[in-house]
This record gives structure tokens, C-alpha cells and sequence, in this order.
């Protein structure tokens, strides 16, 4: 830039060329080519394209084109493209309040056009002729004519080449590609109806057809297993009114498909992909107790609200919003989230273990593929329904048609092995209605009773009946035959989780039931914990251990819960202590409560290493059944591994 | 060593002392069992290192007296399919042949000095008393100790002698039984160990004769019991015993009586529709009746009526109903009494003379 000194002699402020401002705004929102692609497509979405190619060379930085089938642009249009506030999209201020289209602030052209050499050729649907405009670097051409199809045709070229401090910031050729091919993929997944295809150096990256529906986009950006493991979700806050309130659809996927960053938590909103806070943490609250910690979990969700009760000009890419009434919105979200989620098969598929086993026999130098990422997809549209009946587990989920009709069907799957009864049960207690109904039991008779109206599919599913014979591995795995093959499950995680949640649902009931002892038993305690200990007595009663402070250093505990069978008072004690220290907050506290009635049942629990008779360990597995909720223990672990017979099949070389 | 007994006697006597040989042990040699040929008799010892117990055959010829270790588990299956009257046991070098009739075996010795060493009996700190009587105060308290780990002291039951009785307590925290018994002793006497459940149970077995007079005797690290031809120790627990003078109520408000087998029938009843882990029975009192009522979330209600015989307001306590179970059934006459002052502290159950049986109850907070 220039030196102050230089400036100086005509004053100190004076207005920056156009192509200068150009270019900063153009840092705000081009950083990388991915930024080019994603305006030119945003804007062939919001002229109304239903195809729209996509031409990269060299990870876009030297050539990003994009074809479409839009509407296209009038020669008046044209003069006025690289115009910086320049937009077709707004007309008064009062615009602003009901954004529909992705775009509005009329920046993205302007800025592409100085720094790069960009031209546009676009025809209107009523004219014979395409008119073409150029833009080098700021200097903007005249509109002429020329031959193009209906629709518009933007091509940049050599991105960064006059500013050569950004260039140096591109990373590589793959890296650039990949970035741009996820700006498409996530745009792709946000607009049903429209088709995408791109090319990398002249080779086919990526399609998606204009008819595939969200759940065929996903299969085909992410891969069949992904497609099929998925649960949708469906919210609408007022049903009977179509298009008016909040409405949340789209699917979760098991927890066992999360990973450590986000790149597959993606929201749209009203078709515009969005990182949002809220957002965020109301998928991360849906998943709470079925992810370990620091994993994100995938999920695509959308969410189609009136334009009017969200702000979307809060960011320059407009990756963040703010809604009017998020708090409402939190908790009807949430809700929903969680019931898909515990409907989802929670269970680690043996798969991945036998992968991993050939892998280490293998030994490396297999070639990497990147997991899930489909490049080229193999064949018609609907691969991924051409597999062996075995691996539909447990032939319980009507398995979903490749193409169509999937996002509605809400209600398929919800029948047969998966944890029918979860749904129900957990909003029954989680509602701390405290009657008595008993959901889970109702819930699962129901449904193993009476097929529903996907009979004829649901009638060839077989039910598993939890039958033996068991066999215990090490004192510490349970190995059983399920129909289709066998599942692997962790005793003490099993355990853990029926009396955590057995507590909690005594706890949401109003009653804990708490077994008095004969002599209290004294624990030794520092100072400061006593005193804690001593200020929430009472709170701490409500979660069934009654205790007193005994001495200056000295807790007596008077009673425990009367489930837990094996009490390890000092243990429990220390934990409790620990627990109200590390969250701050009273033990009626939500959280607290939860974490504290984890810790007593991962303390009582069947432990690893304890034998268990045939008897016993059926009684452990059909409690956990009526529960519901027995796909992982309290702190997310799961609690079963399940092979099928194609794993073993794959494992013995049989195919 | 050169033996010959009789075949009932030595089968009868490896099967006890095999009762309490590990079968699988961190020191080989206490896989064994010991046979002891001195003058006029054939000793067996076994031990566990907890529990030691010495079996004495008297009928037996000994030509040559010697000490041998085999194998606890071959010989006593060997010896039991015998069929002839007689066997010997004749050992020399690193073997020992048993034989009986045409059917002999042919073990492997060890070194008998690597069996540990096992104490004989002390008279000075014993007392004489009826088998029977000793064998009903070990039914009477055992069934009450801790089973589940934890409460180390809660695994073994207090025996004491204290003002001319002898006392048994047990208890696993949540509820407790205690019996005493007259006992001939001098009366400054007093005497207090915590014996191990297990062993407890052993010495029980070896009392088969009910009329027969024993020993039992307080050492400094063991509690002993000696018979005509047996004697059993058992290693002490090193622990605090929970103050169960304090823990029994004196009176309470509240008396109950009640026909002992018919409550235990309605408790079960009742207990049908609670789960193993959350088991809890509301017994509910009002004049000459009691009402059990048990319910659990998830699976239904039960309730029970009985007639019994209560004067006063209506009342109502939880417990858990096999505790209670537990303790009816040892009840020794058909009306079982039944104390308590309100639904949050300990109900005491009378089940025979001198024997009482005390239970926390389960609260419910609602």
C-alpha cells in the first residue's frame, strides 16, 4: 500500500479507487476458489436453474466455470453485473427482512471481477442471441453478442492473478479441489431438484440428477453404508398447517458414524447451509449421552422457518444467522433430535472390526481410500439396494428404497428389533409425568404384536427373542447368536445403563426408594468437602442418599438407594463430592443429577469380571430390552458389537 | 506309612476335610490333603489357610506310623466307588498306593513338610457345650451376614461370651440378627471374635451328632471347635464389628403378631411384581389387619391381606421383602412379633426366644 508519507502531501483521507475497494471486499468474502464456486453456484440456484455444471482446472484456480439453465440476463442486466451493489435480488430496504435467496448483498461479482478474469455469457429466455461481458481485474469490457445456450455462463480464470500476496495463500492443487467439491456436495444436499455435475481437468468428479431426493444425495456424496444407517427426522411444530411455523426434517446418523470436526453436521436453512451456534449445540444436546466426548456427530438436517423470524445478514457469507425466537426453537428441536438419534442402531458393527482385522493382516500399502467419499459413483443411481438380505440388520428396517419417497417415510423402520419402545419411553419419563403408565412395555408388545402397514415386508423380519444360549468371554463380554448372526456386549456397560436409567426413571417418578442402614456408615471427608457436603443434605436426599454431616471431617450416610445392590458407600460418597465441586451447581441440578446417578450405577454395577449364569445373563438382557435405551452405557460406550454373517463370510474369505 | 481302616469312615471323613481344600491354589501343596499315621489313629488334615480342619479315624491298624500328602480330589473320588470293607494305605518313597480289594491306585507324594503347619486345640480359653445348641445359633445369624463385597468385618459373624452367654450376631448392614444362649463358663469369662460366614457353615457340617458335647475355644488369631474326632479352625477377621446393642431398639410403639408362615406366603405373593434389583413391600396396619402392597414402575401392583392381631391408629413400613423372608423362615414358633416406632426406623422381629431379627426399612420419598 502506500506510504503515509506519500499520502500526506494531498491530505490524509481521500476516497479508494473502485478497484481497490473491490478488492478488499473481495478478501471478505473470495478467500480460495471454493469462495468463487460458491457464489457463481448461489447465484445460478437463485436464477432458477434445475442443471447446473460445475468446470474446475487446477483446484479452480485457474479456471472456475459454471453452467446453468437459469433464467439468464438481458443485455441491461449485463452492463451492470460486475457493478459492485449491483443485485437483482433486493429493491428497498424492506427486502431485507424476508430473504428467500441466497444472495442479496451484490458484492460477490464486483469482487470476483478484480481479481480475476472473468466473463459472462448469458442468453434470456426471449432472446435469440447471448450477449457476453468481460471483466480483467477490474476493468470491465463492453456487453456484445455472441452465440451461448438459454441461461448464463460464467468463467473465471486465473484467480488472484493481480494480487499475487492472496495467491501465495492457496494451498494445494488437492486441497483447493477438495474444498470446492465440498462447497458443491453441501449445496447439492441443500436443493432437492436440481441437478449438479463437475468436472476436475475434464474428469467427472461429482453428479447428482435433479430427481434424487435428499437421502440419494447423501448416498450418493457419502457413500451406501452412511445412507442406510441414517434415521429421519420429522418435526412440524404446526402439522396441520403446511408451510407455517417451524419445520425440521432431514436424518441422524448412528453415533458410531460421528468424527472430530463437523464437516458432516450440516444444517440448511431454507436451503442455505448454515454453521450456526444454536444450531450446533441443539444437535450436540440430541446427542448427549450416545457420543463420547469431542466427537461430532453427522447428521443432515433442514429447516424450513417464515424468512421473517431469522436474520440473515448478520455475517458476509452468511454462515451464521440469528433467530428471533431461538429458545423456543432449542427445545422443540432438541426433542425431536432425540428421538431420532436413540432410534438409530447404536450398536459398533462388527464390519468395522473385521476391516480393521484384514487391515492389520493385510498389512499397509492397501490404496487409501478416502472412507465415505464417493468419487465416481459405480453404476445406475440406486446401487446400495443390491445388498445380500443379511446385512439389512436383523431384516428389522424395511430396507429403504434407493430413490424416492425415503425423506417422508418417517414411520418404516420404526418396527422389529430396533428399540421400538425408546421413542415413547423416553419422552414418558423424560415428560416426569410421573404416572404410571408403562410406555416401554406397551410400546414393545404393540409393535412386536401387530405388524404394521409395511405388513408384508415386516412379516419375513424376525424378531429376536433374546434366547440363549450365552457364552461369557473372560468374565466380561457376553456372546449370543442373534437372528442373522451375533452381538458382542459389554456386561458392565449393559448394567450400568439399566440402573442408570432405572434410577432416573424411579428419580422422574418422585420416588427413589432408600434402603436404610442399620449403622450409618462413616466416610472421611476434607474439610471444605464436608462443608459442601453439609450445605446441600437435603438435595442430595432427593437422589436417595440420605446422609448427615457426622464431625468436622466426617460424613454418615443413614441410607442409599435401595436398587443398588452392591453400595460402595465411600466411593459414592467421593464421587458425589466431586461431582457438586467440578460443576459448581446444586445436586438437583440437571446435569449434576445425571452425572451423579452415573457414577452409582457404573459403582453397583456387574463389574467386569463377575460370572453370570445363563439365567442371570437373560435377565440382564431382556430388563435392558423393556428399558429401551441399551445401545450404550451412561458415558456413551457402546454396550454391544454385532457381526452378521457377511462380516463373517468377508472375514473367512467365503466372498 | 502302612494303614487299614474302614472304607465308611475314611470316605466320610475325606469328603469333610475335602470341604474345605482348594481346588485350585496359589500354594500346590494345600491341594492336598495330609494323612497323619501316629500310634493308634489316622489323622486327615485339609486347610484353606482361613479355615484348617483336623479328622481323626480311630478304628484304623496302623502298622507303620508317617506323615504323606496326596492328592485331596483323586482320593477322595477314589476311596468313594469303592466297594470292598476295608482299605489300606500304604506309602513309601515318592508314592502311596490305596487299595481295597483288587482295586488299588498308585498316587505321586509331595514333600510333607511343605503342608503348612495346623495348631492343635487349646483347652484354656474353652467351653463345653450340646452340639445342637451350637449348630442353631450358626442357622440362626448366618443367613443375615454380608455376602456382597465391601464391609470387610460384615463377612464374618460375632461370637462373643459375655455374663455366662454366648452371643451370635450377624448382619450385612441392612439388617441384623443376634441370638444368645446360656453357656457353662466361669462368669468373669468374656471372649469376642469375628469368624468368617464360610467357616462358620463348615463347622456345621462336622456337627452331625446333635447330642454330642464340643468345644469351642477363643485363641488370640483363630476361633476353634473340637468334637470327638474332629477338631476345625478357623482364621479370625481383623475388624469393627458394628455396635448391635445400639442397634437394636428396646420397645417399639408399635407391636405387631402375626402368623409367621402365612406372612412369608403373603410377602411372596405380593413381591411377585417387583424386580430383583428394586424390591419393596408397604406393609400397611390397622386394627387386627395388615395390608401388603408392593408396586414397581414398569411392571404392575400387587397387594396381599391378612388377618393379625394390632391394636392402634393405622401404620405403614417398607421393607424389603427377602429380608424379611430370610428371617421368617428361621422363625422357631408360629406367631412371629413384630416392633417398630415409625416407617423410617428399624422394625424388630422376635423370632424365637432370645433370638431377634432387626430390619431397616426402605423409605420412599415422595
Amino acid at each position: 500500500m502506500e506510504s503515509p508519507q506519500e499520502t500526506a502531501r494531498d491530505g490524509v483521507i481521500r476516497s479508494l479507487p473502485q478497484t481497490v475497494v473491490n478488492q478488499i471486499a473481495a478478501g471478505e468474502v473470495i478467500e480460495r476458489p471454493a469462495s468463487v464456486v460458491k457464489e457463481l453456484v448461489e447465484n445460478a440456484i437463485d436464477a432458477g436453474a434445475t442443471r447446473i455444471k460445475i468446470d474446475l482446472e487446477e483446484g479452480g484456480v485457474r479456471l472456475v466455470r459454471v453452467v446453468d439453465d437459469g433464467c439468464g440476463m438481458g443485455t441491461g442486466d449485463l452492463e451492470l453485473v460486475f457493478a459492485p451493489h449491483a443485485t437483482s435480488k433486493l429493491h428497498t430496504p424492506d427486502d431485507l427482512d424476508h430473504i428467500a435467496s441466497l444472495g442479496f448483498r451484490g458484492e460477490a461479482m464486483a469482487s470476483i471481477g478484480s481479481i480475476a478474469r472473468c466473463r459472462v455469457v448469458s442468453r434470456q429466455g426471449d432472446d435469440g442471441l447471448a450477449h457476453t461481458v468481460e471483466d480483467t481485474g477490474g476493468e470491465i469490457g463492453d456487453v456484445v453478442e455472441a452465440g451461448g445456450a438459454l441461461g448464463t455462463t460464467v468463467e473465471v480464470r486465473d484467480l488472484f492473478f493481480n494480487t499475487p500476496a492472496r495467491r501465495r495463500f492457496l494451498k494445494r492443487t488437492s486441497t483447493e479441489l477438495s474444498r470446492c467439491l465440498d462447497v458443491i456436495q453441501r449445496i447439492a444436499l441443500a436443493h432437492e431438484g436440481i441437478g449438479f455435475v463437475v468436472t476436475h481437468d475434464s474428469r467427472r468428479l461429482f453428479d447428482v440428477e435433479p430427481s434424487m431426493d435428499l437421502l440419494a444425495r447423501i448416498r450418493r456424496t457419502f457413500g451406501a453404508e452412511l445412507a442406510d444407517s441414517l434415521v429421519p427426522v420429522e418435526f412440524d411444530e404446526h402439522p396441520d398447517r403446511p408451510g407455517f411455523g417451524l419445520r425440521l426434517t432431514g436424518f441422524v446418523a448412528p453415533p458410531r458414524f460421528s468424527r472430530r470436526d463437523t464437516s458432516r453436521l450440516m444444517w440448511f436453512l431454507n436451503g442455505r447451509f448454515l454453521r450456526d451456534k444454536l444450531l450446533h449445540r441443539v444437535v450436540k444436546e440430541g446427542y448427549r449421552g450416545f457420543l463420547v466426548e469431542n466427537r461430532q456427530p453427522v447428521a443432515f438436517l433442514r429447516l424450513a422457518m417464515d424468512p421473517a423470524l431469522v436474520d440473515v445478514n448478520v455475517h458476509p457469507t452468511k454462515a451464521e444467522v440469528r433467530f428471533r425466537e431461538g429458545r423456543r426453537m432449542f427445545g422443540m428441536l432438541v426433542r425431536a433430535l432425540r428421538d431420532a438419534v436413540a432410534q438409530t442402531d447404536i450398536a459398533t458393527p462388527g464390519a468395522s472390526l473385521v476391516d480393521s482385522m484384514l487391515k492389520r493382516e493385510l498389512g499397509p500399502g492397501r490404496s487409501e481410500l478416502q472412507p465415505g467419499q464417493t468419487w465416481l459413483p459405480a453404476g445406475g443411481s440406486d446401487h446400495g439396494v443390491i445388498r445380500p438380505a443379511g446385512s439389512g440388520w436383523l431384516g428389522s428396517e424395511p430396507s429403504r428404497p434407493g430413490t424416492g419417497g425415503a425423506t417422508g417415510s418417517t414411520d418404516s423402520g420404526s418396527a422389529g428389533w430396533s428399540p421400538a419402545g425408546t421413542g415413547g419411553d423416553r419422552e414418558g419419563f423424560r415428560g416426569a409425568q410421573g404416572t404410571s403408565s408403562y410406555p416401554s412395555e406397551v410400546d414393545g408388545q404393540a409393535t412386536a404384536a401387530t405388524p404394521s402397514a409395511e405388513g408384508d415386508i415386516e412379516a419375513w423380519a424376525t424378531t429376536d427373542e433374546l434366547r440363549g444360549p450365552y457364552l461369557q468371554v473372560d468374565k466380561t463380554y457376553l456372546l449370543r447368536e442373534v437372528p442373522g448372526g451375533f452381538e458382542v456386549i459389554d456386561q458392565h456397560a449393559l448394567h450400568e445403563r439399566l440402573t442408570y436409567e432405572l434410577l432416573l426413571r424411579d428419580l422422574r417418578a418422585g420416588s427413589i426408594e432408600v434402603q436404610g442402614l442399620l449403622v450409618p456408615e462413616l466416610v472421611e471427608l476434607a474439610k471444605s468437602e464436608v462443608e459442601l457436603i453439609g450445605e446441600h443434605c437435603e438435595a442430595i436426599k432427593t437422589l436417595g442418599v440420605d446422609l448427615a454431616v457426622f464431625g468436622p471431617a466426617t460424613i454418615a450416610v443413614h441410607g442409599l438407594p435401595a436398587r443398588i445392590k452392591r453400595p460402595n458407600v465411600e466411593g459414592m460418597v467421593t464421587d458425589l463430592v466431586h461431582t457438586i465441586e467440578a460443576e459448581g451447581k446444586p445436586p438437583n441440578a440437571e446435569d449434576v443429577v445425571e452425572e451423579v446417578l452415573h457414577r452409582m450405577a457404573c459403582r453397583s454395577s456387574i463389574m467386569a469380571g463377575d460370572s453370570l449364569t445363563q439365567e442371570e445373563i437373560h435377565a440382564l438382557l431382556s430388563r435392558a430390552r423393556e428399558l429401551g435405551c441399551d445401545q450404550t452405557c451412561p458415558h456413551a460406550r457402546p454396550t454391544r458389537v454385532r457381526f452378521n454373517l457377511a462380516d463373517l463370510e468377508r472375514a473367512f474369505h467365503r466372498r | 506309612m502302612k494303614v487299614l481302616c474302614n472304607r465308611e469312615q475314611l470316605r466320610e471323613g475325606l469328603a469333610i476335610v475335602n470341604g474345605v481344600i482348594p481346588t485350585k491354589s496359589t500354594r500346590p501343596a494345600i491341594e492336598n490333603v495330609c494323612l497323619v499315621a501316629t500310634e493308634n489313629a489316622l489323622e486327615l488334615v485339609g486347610t484353606d489357610l482361613e479355615i484348617a480342619i483336623r479328622y481323626r479315624l480311630d478304628d484304623v491298624k496302623v502298622a507303620d506310623t508317617g506323615t504323606v500328602l496326596i492328592p485331596a480330589r483323586v482320593a477322595n473320588e477314589f476311596v468313594r466307588d469303592l466297594s470292598e470293607e476295608t482299605v489300606s494305605i500304604d506309602s513309601g518313597g515318592d508314592n502311596c498306593v490305596i487299595s481295597s480289594g483288587g482295586d488299588r491306585v498308585e498316587l505321586v507324594t509331595i514333600e510333607s513338610d511343605e503342608f503348612p503347619v495346623v495348631a492343635r486345640f487349646q483347652e484354656t480359653h474353652s467351653y463345653p457345650l450340646l452340639a445342637e445348641t451350637f449348630n442353631k445359633q450358626i442357622h440362626r445369624t448366618s443367613f443375615a451376614a454380608a455376602r456382597e463385597p465391601g464391609r470387610y468385618a460384615m463377612h464374618g459373624i460375632l461370637i462373643e461370651i459375655e455374663e455366662g452367654r454366648l452371643r451370635m450376631v450377624a448382619t450385612d448392614g441392612r439388617r441384623l440378627a443376634v441370638t444368645s444362649t446360656v453357656i457353662d463358663c466361669p462368669e468373669d469369662a468374656a471372649h469376642r471374635a469375628i469368624v468368617p460366614t464360610k467357616g462358620l457353615q463348615m463347622f456345621s457340617r462336622i456337627l452331625s451328632d446333635p447330642m454330642a458335647r464340643v468345644r469351642i475355644s477363643f485363641e488370640e488369631t483363630q476361633f476353634c471347635l473340637k468334637t470327638d474326632n474332629a477338631e476345625i479352625y478357623a482364621r479370625l477377621i481383623d475388624g469393627e464389628f458394628p455396635k448391635y446393642s445400639q442397634v437394636v431398639p428396646a420397645e417399639g410403639a408399635c407391636k405387631v403378631e402375626a402368623d409367621a408362615s402365612l406372612l412369608v406366603n403373603k410377602l411372596r405373593l405380593a413381591s411377585t411384581v417387583t424386580s430383583a434389583d428394586a424390591r419393596a413391600v408397604r406393609l400397611v396396619f390397622t386394627e387386627d389387619h395388615i395390608e401388603l402392597l408392593a408396586r414397581a414402575t414398569g411392571r404392575g401392583r400387587a397387594t396381599g391381606q391378612m388377618d393379625a392381631s394390632y391394636q392402634g391408629s393405622e401404620v405403614d413400613i417398607a421393607f424389603n421383602p427377602d429380608f424379611l423372608i430370610d428371617g421368617l423362615k428361621q422363625c422357631e414358633s408360629d406367631r412371629v412379633h413384630l416392633e417398630f416406632n415409625d416407617r423410617t426406623s428399624p422394625g424388630k422381629f422376635q423370632l424365637g426366644q432370645d433370638y431377634t431379627y432387626v430390619v431397616m426399612p426402605i423409605t420412599i420419598d415422595t
